[in-house]
C-alpha cells in the first residue's frame, strides 16, 4: 500500500513562495491561516537553504496522540486528517506537532479560537469526496480526482515532492546520485520514523 | 384559546427535544465520520503513482 510522503529538496527551493500561494488558492484557506510555510535558514548569509515546510503526515503522529477528543485518523494511503465536527481547538495538537502545522482561525465576536486547520495532503476529510461540506470544511479532494496535492504539482523547480514514499525517495536517490550530494531529507527522520 | 395555548405549548415544548444517543469517549480511539473512498487503497496507488510519474519527475 502506498505511504504518502512530503519531501523538499532544500538544494532546489528558490523561496518563491508559489506553493503557499497555490494552497491558499486550492483550498480557500481562512485569512490567517497558512497550510505551507517556507522557511529560510540562515537568511542573507551565503549558502542559505529554504524549505517548504507543512503537516508532514507523521507516521507515529504527535498530533493524533495528544487530542482529547481523538479525532484525528489516519487514512490507508498514510495521510492523517481529521473530523473538524468534533474538534474542540484546544490547540494541544499545535504544541505537540514539531512542524507547526495545526493552524486556527479567529471565530466570534472575541475572536476566539475556531477550529483547528491544516494540510490535507489534498485528500480532503471524512466528509463525501468533493461535496459542498468538504469544500468548505477541508478544501479541495485532489487525492479523490486522481491528484496529488497542487503545492508539490505545481512546483517550478520541482524541490517540492509529494507521493508515495518509496516513489519520492527513488527520484530524490536518483537526484543525490548525479549532483554527487549528500542526501539531505529534512524532517524525514522527525515525521518518518518507522 | 385555553386548548390553543395548550396545543401551541405542547409543540414548542416538543422542539426542546435532545437526542440522547451520547458517544461515549475512549482513549485513542476515532469515533468521528467514517472516510469512504471510491476506490480502493490499491486502486489508488497505481493511479497517483502513475500521476508522479507524468508530473513530478526531473526534467
Amino acid at each position: 500500500m502506498a505511504r504518502m510522503k512530503f519531501l523538499c529538496d532544500a538544494e532546489r527551493c528558490i523561496e518563491c513562495n508559489a506553493c503557499v500561494t497555490a494552497c491558499k488558492n486550492e483550498h480557500e484557506v481562512p485569512w490567517g491561516v497558512n497550510r505551507r510555510r517556507v522557511v529560510t535558514l540562515d537568511d542573507g548569509v551565503p549558502g542559505e537553504k529554504s524549505i517548504s515546510v507543512a503537516c508532514m503526515h507523521c507516521s507515529d503522529a504527535p498530533c493524533q496522540a495528544v487530542c482529547p477528543v481523538d479525532c484525528f485518523y489516519t487514512t490507508e494511503d498514510g495521510v492523517v486528517l481529521h473530523d473538524k465536527d468534533m474538534c474542540i481547538g484546544c490547540g494541544y495538537c499545535f504544541y505537540a506537532c514539531p512542524f507547526g502545522a495545526p493552524q486556527y482561525p479567529q471565530q466570534g465576536a472575541f475572536g476566539s479560537r475556531g477550529k483547528m486547520d491544516k494540510c490535507t495532503f489534498c485528500a480532503g476529510g471524512p466528509e463525501p469526496d468533493n461535496s459542498a461540506e468538504e469544500l468548505e470544511k477541508y478544501g479541495r479532494n485532489r487525492l479523490a480526482e486522481g491528484k496529488l496535492p497542487l503545492c508539490a504539482e505545481m512546483c517550478s523547480t520541482k524541490a517540492l515532492l509529494a507521493g508515495d514514499g518509496d516513489v519520492v525517495s527513488d527520484l530524490f536517490r536518483n537526484r543525490v546520485v548525479r549532483r554527487e550530494g549528500r542526501p539531505e531529507v529534512w524532517g524525514w527522520n522527525t515525521a518518518y520514523k518507522d | 384559546m385555553k386548548y390553543i395555548f395548550l396545543l401551541v405549548s405542547t409543540v414548542m415544548l416538543s422542539a426542546c427535544y435532545e437526542d440522547a444517543a451520547v458517544t461515549i469517549h475512549e482513549p485513542g480511539v476515532y469515533k468521528g465520520k467514517v472516510d469512504i473512498h471510491a476506490l480502493t487503497a490499491q486502486e489508488r496507488e497505481v493511479v497517483l503513482a502513475k500521476r508522479f510519474k507524468q508530473v513530478q519527475t526531473d526534467r
